[in-house]
């Protein structure tokens, strides 16, 4: 079995950080309005390229720019100048969508992977593909038997990409699912105006619905309010059958969360991944890593369609479910660099020792830990509260565009 | 007199202004955002002022439309 590359969302330098110190084989980004983020208030912007692929070579992390929504002529002009600037910047390949995408790629000898949303299903698609892509992200809709067929009959038929290599399959491996087919998704555009496949979905999938039959006024009775929010995907339980399909890049969905979830759930996959491959993933494992990651975001989890059985798994609540949250204490002022103390404002409620605390930067990423000790104005302290300035010993440098936070149960925990 | 604004560096190229007001709105090539026309930039916000009222309506269309809100309209 080959190891497989995780890839790791990044929405920004907090999460992008957060992706490379826990262990990502690779990242996958947007980068102006051309990306199924471009809603997100904090988006790269073309002069982050270079940063961005600086700080992943660093670390050996391939760098994957997403070019994936529907697009206009009046993209093209843009679609090539990002193509030019990230072959400029070294940036490893794009994720395309639609044809004139794959085309400019190709064009400009950039390597190109074949975005989900192409929705391919089936081994004679791939061997279309393969004319112009040596990576192709298969449908979210398969199940891992399906998968298995397609990687196993790659190698049967030697179906080779531009590269010369054999054809390369990703799938998605945790995150969240949508009711739409492959994340081709017209509902926010009807009811919005705003277009998923710009990306600015709107998510009103995700909310409470009732289904009236308006000629009789039949009120279908309906379990669940959230027909249309799937549970999110988790494979981390069967992460050995996702191995055996043949697989080579698993991907994590969530270029809109925040990086300590980024950090959290690549480090559980990481884990499971490098478990896998020295024969040591087991039972005991995966509880902790489920445990771990109900931590962060999530809105309860399935299997998505890869084991074939239990569909329309919704959640049941809006929101997350997971079972903690983190609240703002402050920001940092201050590192000493040689005694490795970093000073802290706090500027809204109170932190105490033993307490989960979570630092979270541009360039520091998310940095999680218990609080052992702490110094407020000078003096050693159990509880630092609203205006202290709070110093403490931490072994990564702290910057004034760092936040401080406390981690806390939320109501989920308790259940 | 009709204001109309533009916040352009938040635009995601949707078209939707083009379609409703395209005499106001033209898509430009070069970045793919749109571009409100014979505007003045202020800090970012493009500004126009006409005394045509009858623009309007097909501009504040397109301001309902823009899903990144990022156009304003307003008759004074």
């Amino acid at each position: 079995m080959q190891k497989i590359e995780l890839m790791a969302p990044a929405g920004n330098f907090e999460s992008l950080q957060a992706a490379i110190d826990n262990g990502c084989d690779s990242i996958y980004f947007g980068v102006e309005q051309l990306n199924m983020r471009a809603r997100a208030t904090v988006n790269f912007t073309l002069d982050d390229l270079e940063e961005i692929e600086k700080r992943c070579s660093e670390k050996n992390v391939r760098t994957y720019l997403t070019l994936n929504t529907i697009i206009y002529d009046h993209d093209l002009s843009i679609v090539k100048t990002l193509i030019k600037r990230a072959k400029e910047a070294n940036i490893t390949a794009v994720i395309a969508m639609d044809q004139a995408v794959i085309s400019m790629a190709r064009e400009q000898q950039m390597e190109v992977h074949i975005s989900t949303q192409i929705n391919i299903t089936n081994i004679e698609t791939v061997k279309f593909y393969s004319m112009f892509a040596d990576t192709i992200v298969l449908s979210r809709e398969l199940s891992l038997r399906q998968v298995k067929k397609i990687t196993e009959d790659i190698e049967k038929d030697q179906i080779k990409g531009p590269s010369g290599r054999l054809i390369e399959i990703e799938i998605f491996g945790h995150g969240a699912l949508c009711m739409a087919v492959s994340g081709k998704c017209y509902m926010s555009l009807h009811s919005h105006n705003s277009s998923a496949n710009r990306g600015a979905c709107k998510q009103n999938c995700r909310k409470k619905y009732t289904v009236i039959d308006q000629e009789t006024g039949f009120e279908m009775e309906l379990d669940n309010e959230y027909i249309m929010s799937p549970k999110d995907l988790c494979t981390i339980d069967f992460l050995d059958q996702v191995g055996d399909a043949g697989i080579k890049v698993l991907k994590i969905e969530g270029r809109g969360r925040a990086p300590e979830y980024v950090a959290k759930v690549i480090k559980c996959y990481r884990d499971a991944i490098d478990s896998l491959a020295n024969g040591t993933y087991d039972k005991e494992k995966v509880i902790s890593w489920m445990q771990e990651l109900e931590k962060v975001y999530n809105r309860g989890f399935w299997n998505g369609y890869y084991l074939g059985q239990k569909l329309g798994e919704w959640s049941k609540e809006s929101g997350s479910h997971a079972t903690q949250k983190k609240v703002y204490l402050g920001r940092g002022e201050h590192y000493f660099d040689k005694a490795k103390i970093a000073q802290f404002k706090i500027d809204a409620y109170d932190v105490a020792i033993g307490d989960t605390i979570l630092v979270t930067g541009p360039t520091t990423g998310a940095q999680e830990m218990e609080l052992k000790q702490m110094f407020v104005n000078d003096a050693p302290a159990e509880k630092a509260t609203k205006g202290d300035e709070v110093t403490m010993k931490l072994d990564f440098k702290v910057r004034r565009s760092d936040k401080l936070y406390k981690i806390v149960k939320t109501e989920f925990a308790e259940n | 007199m009709v204001v109309i604004t533009l916040q352009r560096k938040k635009c995601i190229g949707c078209n939707y202004c083009v379609e409703l007001a395209p005499a106001q709105f033209q898509m430009s090539k070069k970045d793919g955002k749109t571009v409100l026309l014979h505007s003045i930039e202020k800090k970012g916000f493009f500004t126009i002022k006409s005394f045509d009222e009858s623009i309007f309506d097909c501009s504040n269309e397109a301001k309902k439309a823009c899903p990144v809100n990022i156009i304003e309209v307003k008759q004074i």
